[in-house]
């Protein structure tokens, strides 16, 4: 990956939120990349930090956020600096957003047609016959049958997964060049959130856009994603590309992510990670997860671990990956699984070749 | 929708039916009446109770006045404050000094009510917004009545800016003038009520998930609130300023006879009075008729404004 495909960059991110009891620290110096055409995840438990992550890049925080260091660069402008009469030119219009909740992101008193088609006449200044026909085009392509009935409906006349393509019309029309997906398929059944996903890989291939992809599904990462970053208490554990985490994890954060996610194999009782995440009011000094890591060492109690370099694409935070570390191994089912999976691909890969 | 309508304007003949009810036996059950003169004879009284079957029992009474009122529309005859006029049309006279009071009233309090309350919302916590939100807990609190003793010796008595009573027979300018201070004693409390509201509302809309949305579409704050918050906002305020109507015009009632209007609100403490059933029964039935014909609006304005009500909850998936 060469930096020229650089689409959107974040660096050193920390955000804050002001409450009653004191600072929150939710994000604590995260830095991402984005290149054109592919699919980031960003995988962690909830809590982690991924959503105020992406709400920062769309300029959504809550009034009580602060962003206290940190850049985010899209297009050689600097999004944390940027004001609100100005932003507005790029949430939406440059950068999507598909939401988590499609049951109450809709506006209960508008038409489903209009809402799709104020964001043409009021954001692109087209006249309202085009824009009725550009939003029935849009509608007939997130699979939206009858578009023409279904322009002039409710809300409260839709389900949810159809509520969810909607809402993935809405962000359509703006064409963005990135489209940020919030747990897009969280409030939807399981054959409903295989459709979206799908619709949003088929969107993504036809029109070359860049995704971030935020979940805790780490089955719906295997699907989507190119590159995965591992979140934990507001900050990026691990990261590289999809095959990097899946096959050669290397953080025990991971480990614990990938062996609590049930397959088809899994025997006896599902590995669950042990306690909370930390307040984040008082975050620990070293690092996060330490206290819920049975391979903790004494120095993760008193410093944070730096980046280690697995390879070109793979980096890891984790002290085990220190050259004086203990050398710890994959654990035994994770590994088991791993090596059926590698076993998998390549069988998989073989019959595609032939 | 037509069986909705239909919904509701049964539920309101029900509900005013009930009123009707209870208002007729209330009244009738206070002690004394209207012929309870000295200076009649027994034999004077008892014909005259007789012919206005004062003399039956109460439920037979009660029969008397529904065969009148269904049959006749003959809602009673008042007896003493205008002897043999029918009772509504003795409240008919009566009616646009009442209304005028607190149409005009009300008419300020929304503009005033819905300024004040986008104001608050927008600059939610901010100086602007608390002092506000002071100026409405004082206009929630302090009784109409209170406030009126307040206007009319400060502003009317010391300042002598407007006549500290109403003028009826004076030049149009003066009676313009006197009718001032009670549309302003009125109009404070729904101010101070649609502010509240309107500021609740708004800041609970503005925060929705639908708002994010709008800002992600890339509508900038104005074009967000203005086409997606304030119509969401204004729903429930449909039904509290009519519900509100209903409230002033009982208010009135004080305002009417601190400021000796003749209104509605006066004929019906000097019908209780004078021991003048019919015309009371009168007076409250048209009270009620207020309140149910704008509970009825609400309804129906909702189905107007909401598509959910207005489809009956159907839906065609």
């Amino acid at each position: 990956m060469d930096n020229n495909d650089l689409v959107l960059k974040a660096e050193n991110l920390r955000v804050s939120f002001r409450t009653l009891t004191g600072k929150v620290q939710a994000v604590r110096g995260v830095s991402l990349e984005l290149h054109k055409g592919e699919t980031i995840a960003i995988v962690g438990e909830s809590g982690s930090g991924k959503s105020v992550t992406v709400k920062t890049i769309m300029g959504i925080l809550t009034k009580n956020a602060i962003i206290e260091e940190g850049s985010i660069m899209y297009e050689g402008q600097d999004l944390t600096k940027m004001d609100e009469a100005n932003f507005h030119e790029i949430r939406g219009k440059k950068i999507g957003l598909i939401f988590q909740d499609p049951l109450s992101s809709l506006n209960p008193l508008m038409t489903i047609g209009r809402q799709i088609s104020e964001v043409l006449t009021i954001g692109k200044g087209m006249d309202k016959e085009s824009a009725k026909a550009r939003a029935l085009e849009l509608m007939g392509q997130v699979g939206i049958p009858d578009p023409e009935v279904r322009y002039n409906q409710y809300p409260f006349q839709f389900s949810g997964g159809m509520r969810q393509r909607i809402v993935i019309a809405i962000a359509l029309a703006n064409d963005p060049d990135v489209l940020i997906c919030d747990e897009p398929t969280t409030a939807l059944d399981v054959t409903v959130q295989a459709m979206i996903l799908e619709l949003i890989n088929k969107i993504k291939a036809e029109r070359n856009i860049s995704v971030i992809f935020i979940t805790h599904d780490l089955g719906v990462v295997a699907n989507m994603a190119d590159r995965v970053y591992v979140m934990y208490a507001g900050k990026i554990v691990e990261y590289g590309t999809t095959n990097d985490i899946f096959f050669d994890p290397r953080h025990p954060y991971t480990w614990a992510l990938l062996g609590s996610m049930p397959d088809m194999e899994t025997e006896g009782r599902l590995a669950a990670i042990p306690g909370t995440p930390p307040n984040m009011l008082t975050p620990p000094v070293g690092d996060a997860f330490a206290a819920r890591n049975e391979y903790a060492l004494a120095i993760d109690l008193k410093y944070q671990p730096p980046f280690f370099k697995v390879s070109d694409t793979h980096y890891a935070a984790t002290w085990l990956l220190h050259p004086l570390a203990p050398k710890v191994p994959v654990p035994e089912g994770l590994q088991k699984r791993i090596e059926r999976m590698l076993r998998e691909e390549a069988e998989y890969n073989a019959s595609a070749g032939q | 929708m037509a069986k909705y309508i239909f919904q509701r304007i049964l539920a309101a003949i029900l509900t005013l039916f009930v009123i009707l009810t209870i208002a007729f036996c209330v009244v009738r059950l206070m002690p004394g009446s209207v012929f309870d003169d000295p200076d009649l004879s027994d034999s004077v009284k008892k014909v005259l109770e007789e012919r206005a079957h004062l003399d039956k029992p109460i439920f037979v009474q009660y029969l008397y006045f529904l065969k009148g009122v269904v049959t006749e529309n003959d809602w009673g005859t008042s007896v003493k404050l205008s002897p043999g006029m029918p009772a509504f049309q003795v409240i008919v006279q009566k009616i646009p000094v009442t209304m005028a009071l607190n149409f005009i009233s009300l008419l300020i309090a929304v503009p005033f009510g819905a300024l004040f309350g986008i104001l608050a919302a927008m600059k939610n916590k901010t100086k602007v917004d608390t002092a506000i939100s002071v100026g409405v807990i004082l206009g929630i609190s302090i009784p109409s009545f209170v406030f009126a003793t307040c206007l009319q010796y400060f502003l009317a008595y010391k300042f002598g800016w407007f006549p500290i009573l109403y003028q009826p027979t004076a030049t149009t300018a003066v009676k313009v003038s006197s009718m001032v201070l009670p549309i302003f004693a009125l109009a404070l409390s729904p101010i101070a009520t649609i502010t509240r509201y309107l500021r609740g509302e708004l800041i609970e809309v503005l925060n929705s998930d639908f708002m994010v949305l709008a800002k992600t579409k890339g509508l900038n704050q104005f074009q967000a609130t203005v086409r997606h918050a304030l119509r969401n906002a204004a729903m429930p305020l449909v039904s509290i300023i009519l519900h509100m109507f209903a409230g002033v015009v009982g208010g009135s009632l004080v305002i009417e006879r601190m400021f000796s209007i003749p209104g509605v609100g006066g004929l019906m403490i000097k019908s209780i009075n004078a021991l003048d059933h019919s015309l009371t029964v009168a007076v409250l039935i048209f009270y009620a008729m207020i309140s149910v014909a704008t509970a009825l609006i609400v309804d129906l304005t909702y189905g107007v404004v909401d598509p959910r009500v207005r489809m009956g909850g159907k839906k065609d998936e």
